[in-house]
């Protein structure tokens, strides 16, 4: 594999060194079964509970009509999800403009080196497009972010879920849906994205660090603790795309990631799961727990049957790398009716 | 203050590795050996990417050499270590083999190692005890953080594809450490002035068997000497089929995400206690306070390219982004190696 580009001392976009831009054509095309049509936001923001805002950047859906809002404008936090089924052939078209560089790596598939989007492997997007070729062959949980200067763009927010779905059994009644094949039968599912955020780390510019300089990426101080886009202070509690309501009877998946830097605790509040598959690969076993300590990047799916009507409220704990400590907490709920 | 001139950890530290294949060489024996190791004691420094030069201490091959981590040491159950640790410095320092699991007593320690004294300890291995150990001074609870670490690889008697007697197979002779380690560099001036001891670290510096991955166009880049991507003491290199034993031990401060991309892993232990089965993950939970994990990667074809594929390169990187900078910034720059697919 040729290195392309080359970085040392600048390098043509901004001030930002090693990286490697291309948007080559896609080795081995062919026409898709699904396209995902993906541009980029820089100027977004979170609003917190507190009343504070951060600067949130993503990736828009063109298909949707999002636009390619480059520096413009905003997007949906996280980024819009993706969703495919096994044996698929996925296209993700990645468009950057000129003035940025990014990447999509869907973190957990496994494709070419060409279709990784690890930019010093391959290529750092920008000016153009590159389509991102590739086929899962694992049905499960996983998500996609940029690998450009990736302490910095994935914490700034730039990943969305990607949810691969097992093609449909045909003994099953239509309309089924399984964590993978031949996996437990689900009625509801949560994706549940926890991550902290370092107000710090949301004004630096794009390619911040990247000549060299202390910009701060070894010390990830988070002062918000977030669930898949919402503050989980207390807005995660009953924000209807994150907190579950589910009437007695109904099967929950959810599908948690990690979606920080820091190693987390998720507990659900008094009720046993059963974990069925992480990574997106089905366990051996079903693990019967109450809570999960994972790190950065790690999936868990986790099939929940409440006996009892209720409410239980699922806690995510973010606890430092070096010290252990809990920094902060996120929670949500699951409502059984 | 220490009692030699300082050494410079780089080529002279890594040539006694650039030998051979790169991976931990192998052969099985019907009887048990002695394998007699001495290491020095020494201190030097090591310039990290961003130029900054930061003091270090390493279990060294010679009184000239800075190495770290240390020469691996591998042997077989049965086996008898007979390891000899000179102190080349000024204060005093001991040499532990940790014990298998969590809570285990150290295999063997040598106790006080008073500034240039030596110690020999001798230690036979019994059954049950194949697997991986970090070694390391515990004479404070940072000298380990310094550099002063190394891994012992206890080989099943008789076999040469299995972690322990039963486990998932791995090809014969493709095992290999990756050692982490986290540095401050406030604690390692304060150690080489004497002063006080941080009572709070933030580590700047992020290494994988000592080095950190170099980017194309750095200084360095692709010299395995220097780059974490390129040493063959660390990178995962391979084809098809040939499934490859990683021994990873956390020295350091904090506690990482272990990320390969091409291949989940198969995640036969953890700090030490065999897994009640094998799950698959592209990313692993290694604990700090020497945490460790042992882990086959399977070097099959990458399962969801489309055209398939079998060659490629790919990165095994911590996904705690914060370790892959040097110095607040410098993405790239961190622990990190390659995978490459031949």
């Amino acid at each position: 594999m040729g290195m392309n580009g080359g970085g040392g001392g600048g390098g043509g976009m901004g001030n930002a060194c090693y990286v490697y831009p291309g948007a080559p054509a896609t080795p081995g095309r062919v026409t898709p079964d699904v396209t995902f049509r993906r541009g980029i936001y820089m100027n977004g923001s979170m609003t917190m509970d507190d009343g504070n805002s951060v600067t949130i950047w993503g990736f828009t859906d063109l298909n949707a009509g999002q636009g390619q809002m480059d520096g413009m404008g905003g997007g949906s936090f996280p980024s819009p999800a993706m969703r495919v089924t096994e044996g698929q052939i996925v296209h993700t078209e990645l468009t950057v403009g000129m003035m940025w560089m990014h990447t999509i790596h869907h973190h957990g598939i496994e494709p070419s080196t060409e279709n990784d989007g690890v930019g010093h492997l391959s290529w750092d997007v920008t000016g153009g497009t590159y389509t991102y070729q590739w086929q899962p062959k694992h049905a499960g949980t996983y998500f996609y972010h940029c690998h450009t200067n990736t302490p910095l763009h994935a914490e700034m927010g730039m990943y969305g879920g990607l949810i691969v779905d097992p093609k449909p059994n045909p003994n099953d009644p239509v309309g089924t849906k399984r964590a993978f094949a031949n996996g437990p039968i689900y009625d509801a599912e949560a994706i549940w994205a926890a991550d902290e955020i370092d107000p710090a780390f949301h004004t630096l510019p794009w390619y911040a660090g990247t000549c060299g300089g202390d910009v701060g990426l070894n010390n990830l101080n988070p002062r918000y603790f977030i669930i898949t886009g919402v503050d989980g202070a207390s807005s995660a509690l009953t924000h209807p795309g994150v907190a579950v309501t589910m009437p007695l009877g109904q099967t929950l998946l959810a599908r948690y990631i990690c979606a920080g830097f820091h190693p987390q605790k998720i507990d659900f509040g008094g009720l046993t799961v059963s974990v069925v598959a992480s990574d997106g690969r089905p366990l051996p076993a079903a693990w019967q727990t109450q809570a999960i300590e994972a790190h950065s990047a790690e999936r868990y799916d986790c099939i929940i049957k409440p006996t009892t009507r209720g409410t239980w409220t699922v806690t995510v704990q973010f606890l430092h790398w070096r010290t252990g400590a809990v920094m902060g907490t996120a929670r949500t709920r699951i409502n059984v009716t | 203050m220490e009692r030699r001139g300082f050494l410079k950890a780089g080529t002279a530290g890594f040539a006694s590795l650039m030998t051979g294949t790169g991976l931990l060489s192998w052969s099985p024996r019907s009887e048990a050996a002695t394998i007699s190791k001495t290491f020095y004691i020494t201190a030097g420094t090591q310039t990290m990417p961003d130029g900054v030069s930061v003091y270090v201490k390493g279990f060294s091959d010679s009184a000239a050499d800075l190495n770290i981590p240390a020469t691996p040491i591998i042997c077989q159950e049965g086996d008898t270590l007979q390891i000899t640790v000179i102190n080349r410095l000024a204060v005093t320092h001991n040499f532990v083999i940790g014990g298998l699991k969590t809570g285990d007593a150290p295999l063997a320690s040598s106790g006080d190692i008073a500034a240039g004294g030596s110690k020999t300890i001798t230690y036979t291995i019994p059954t049950g005890k194949a697997g991986s150990y970090l070694f390391y001074d515990n004479k404070t609870s940072y000298n380990v953080f310094l550099g002063l670490h190394g891994g012992l690889a206890i080989m099943p008697a008789g076999k040469t594809d299995e972690l322990y007697p039963g486990s998932p197979k791995f090809k014969a002779n493709k095992q290999l450490f990756w050692i982490f380690n986290d540095i401050d560099p406030a604690l390692n001036r304060a150690v080489q002035q004497g002063t006080a001891i941080p009572s709070n670290f933030t580590p700047r510096y992020f290494t994988i068997n000592g080095q950190t991955s170099l980017p194309p166009g750095a200084a360095g880049f692709d010299d395995p000497t220097r780059d974490a991507m390129a040493n063959p003491m660390t990178k995962l290199e391979g084809i098809v089929g040939d499934r490859t034993l990683v021994r990873m031990l956390n020295a350091g401060m904090c506690s990482h995400a272990v990320h390969t991309h091409a291949n989940h892993m198969e995640w036969l232990t953890d700090r030490g206690t065999v897994r009640p089965s094998v799950w698959k993950k592209d990313t692993l939970h290694l604990r700090n306070k020497l945490g460790k994990i042992d882990a086959i990667f399977p070097f099959e074809a990458p399962p969801d390219a489309y055209p398939p594929v079998t060659h490629g390169h790919f990165p095994m990187h911590l996904h705690d982004e914060m370790s892959q900078t040097a110095g607040g910034g410098m993405y790239l720059f961190g622990a990190m190696t390659e995978i490459i697919y031949k």
